[in-house]
């Protein structure tokens, strides 16, 4: 495989362009071309397809469409060029396997494939703002309780004794290193400090301030994990290109981070099925990933949950689960908030599509777009655990009819979603504990869904 | 239709037929061109084209009436614009899809629309809306670590005694209304429509609508 200085060096010899020639010259109509080409199409009674030969064919119009398009460097105004054969290449010498954490936490995050019985890789937590080191701490520790997790994300903080957070800026770089050492001792305080922090750093936007937070004296190791996001089309620029080098320097985790936008200049299901899978080839051979984390998302909504998303999800899971070996986190973003049936039965419809589709891990699904600050609780992860275990007892054929019965329930409601409750107003701040009515509802959705024939115990 | 097929080389072909049969170019534009992209508008807003439909019509609208202009300004006319919106992505922030569909819907709804890009310092905003003349100031953001730069803006526009002089709107994934009231903005958008509609009714409250 190529190695990463190669990459630099077609980041700086490459094809110049502009960045909207790249967009309307080279990734619109290339991708139009490839769908056509490849005749990739959406089915939205089936959000979660079944046809292992159609999956195939979308994995190939990825590579296809990853040699003919490239990646846009944003700040050379060049285009990274691959070779089918220096895909195929890279797709043959990725390892499929990451190893995190450390002592009995130390785990191997593996690949699943569609209709596998394995349970994925349980991977919990947000980096959705939290406004108080007591409650970051606490939530922490009620993430790494849950005897299943493999892996944890931590908040990310909004200040910093008082003062805000600015991205790139000296109190970002402040919060980036209280965020981490809260993060290790939370863990601590659960037990399990060995346990990965796979979504680092949460508190940083700037590349100088992953760097910084990253020094070991702070409390991270090789095997936690870092996110390298490539920028929304087939981009990515110099501040995730740093954040790469100085990690395969270290020998640590990388997790390529990327989220292909539906109703963007993917334009509907079928370009950003073909974008979501060829992101997976890009972070092996861009990102360098040892893992990736994926999340498509509608440009409307905000949310993974419509039916055209979830057949996006489904569709590139798996073709990247049955041809390219990089273990895949896949996250959603629901609209509806904590404390609400609404995101239960989002969050339901996509762990069933990720999971029965191959997906070798799946996140918490995030609570109200992953946008309002504090609503994230531990009650989510423990849904998303239990849901996981339970979808990984189904095949796609019976996935797709209780997704169907799901999106029949909250559908009609995105536009509208309730944001939810915060954590402070559906949890005791001081013992970590949730409120009486929020674990009355969580019993009731239970119930529900296992009425429904979802295996939950 | 051109437009509706986002056909640039029909687009232009019509521009030149406008020419030859000596028809008014203004009322080509206003009643023919800018009526497709304000239809193409309404139905990326339903959800039955994407962005990519409406990019490829907007790059034909704007071939034709490239081609008219001449024609216009030797009749001293030129198309009424709705505003012009001054719109980038706030200082360390690197995400530029929601600004870009804004700019397009408003473009589309007849704003002249100057894009300064992503992560550009606050001041930058400033500077480039007194160089332009701009009447908006919008501002986008999708992380919670760059909102605080959507404030400074405001806050610079007020320490530069130049508040009233625009409007600012805000948006991007995590801001919200509440957000906007908080730091003084006049607009919240959480859509790309809603951005339309959010800055007519303000410009038509300061009477700079058409």
């Amino acid at each position: 495989m190529i190695n990463f200085l190669e990459v630099y060096e077609r980041a700086i010899k490459g094809p110049i362009m502009s960045e909207k020639d790249f967009d309307m010259k080279v990734f619109i109509p290339k991708l139009k071309n490839v769908v056509k080409t490849y005749g990739i199409q959406y089915d939205r009674e089936t959000p979660v397809p079944s046809d292992d030969e159609a999956t195939d064919h979308l994995y190939k119009a990825a590579v296809d469409f990853l040699s003919q398009v490239g990646v846009y460097c944003q700040n050379t105004n060049r285009v990274i060029q691959f070779t089918e054969e220096e895909i195929l290449e890279a797709v043959r010498e990725a390892p499929g396997k990451c190893f995190a954490g450390e002592g009995k936490e130390a785990g191997v995050f593996g690949m699943r494939k569609p209709d596998e019985r394995k349970v994925p890789w349980f991977h919990v937590g947000s980096g959705i703002v939290t406004t108080s080191e007591e409650m970051a701490t606490n939530k922490i520790e009620n993430y790494a309780s849950i005897a299943e997790v493999n892996s944890i994300s931590i908040p990310a903080l909004d200040s910093i004794r008082g003062v805000p957070v600015m991205a790139g800026s000296p109190a970002e770089l402040y919060a980036a290193i209280r965020g981490v050492k809260i993060g290790r001792e939370a863990l601590r305080r659960a037990g399990r400090p060995g346990l990965p922090i796979m979504n680092l750093i949460s508190t940083a936007a700037a590349a100088v301030t992953t760097i910084a937070a990253s020094a070991p004296q702070f409390g991270l190791r090789p095997t936690d994990g870092w996110l390298c996001g490539a920028i929304s089309e087939m981009k990515i620029d110099f501040g995730t290109m740093n954040k790469v080098a100085y990690l395969l320097n270290w020998g640590a985790n990388i997790g390529a981070e990327t989220s292909p936008i539906l109703g963007g200049y993917c334009g509907g299901p079928a370009g950003t099925a073909v974008v979501s899978t060829a992101y997976i080839l890009m972070g092996l051979l861009v990102q360098k990933g040892s893992y990736q984390l994926s999340f498509p998302i509608h440009f409307k909504y905000g949310c993974c949950t419509t039916r055209d998303v979830l057949w996006t999800v489904s569709a590139s899971c798996q073709a990247a689960s049955r041809n390219i070996p990089m273990p895949v986190i896949w996250l959603g973003y629901m609209a509806g908030g904590p404390n609400t049936k609404m995101y239960f039965y989002e969050a339901a419809a996509y762990l069933l599509c990720a999971v029965a589709s191959g997906a070798p891990s799946v996140q918490t699904p995030h609570p109200a777009k992953a946008v309002k600050i504090d609503a994230f609780t531990p009650m989510e992860c423990q849904f998303g655990v239990e849901m996981a275990k339970a979808a990984a007892q189904i095949h796609r054929p019976q996935a797709n009819e209780m997704v169907i019965r799901l999106l029949e329930k909250y559908e009609s409601q995105i536009e509208m979603a309730p944001s939810g409750s915060r954590y402070q107003d559906c949890y005791d701040v001081v013992s970590g504990k949730p409120g009486e009515d929020y674990v009355r509802l969580y019993d009731e959705v239970k119930a529900e869904l296992v009425r429904m024939g979802i295996p939950l115990t | 239709m051109a437009i509706m097929e986002g056909d640039e080389d029909k687009a232009k072909e019509y521009a030149h037929e406008v020419l030859r049969s000596q028809m008014d170019p203004l009322k080509a534009v206003e009643q023919g061109l800018s009526k497709g992209m304000i239809v193409l508008g309404e139905r990326f807003e339903k959800g039955e084209i994407f962005l990519p439909d409406l990019l490829i019509a907007a790059d034909a609208f704007n071939s034709a009436v490239e081609i008219l202009k001449p024609a216009m300004e030797a009749q001293k006319k030129q198309v009424a614009k709705a505003g012009k919106v001054l719109i980038g992505t706030v200082n360390g922030d690197v995400h530029g899809i929601g600004k870009n569909i804004v700019a397009v819907v408003l473009e589309a709804n007849g704003f002249e629309v100057v894009d300064i890009g992503v992560d550009k310092p606050s001041l930058k905003f400033v500077e480039e809306a007194e160089k332009v003349k701009a009447d908006v100031i919008g501002l986008s953001s999708l992380m919670t670590t760059t909102m605080p730069s959507q404030k400074e803006v405001i806050d610079i526009l007020k320490e530069m005694n130049l508040r009233q002089k625009y409007l600012v709107i805000i948006g991007g994934g995590p801001v919200t209304k509440e957000w906007a009231d908080k730091i003084g903005a006049d607009g919240y958008a959480g859509s790309a429509f809603q951005a339309v509609e959010v800055i007519k009714k303000l410009l038509g409250q300061k009477g700079i609508a058409d």
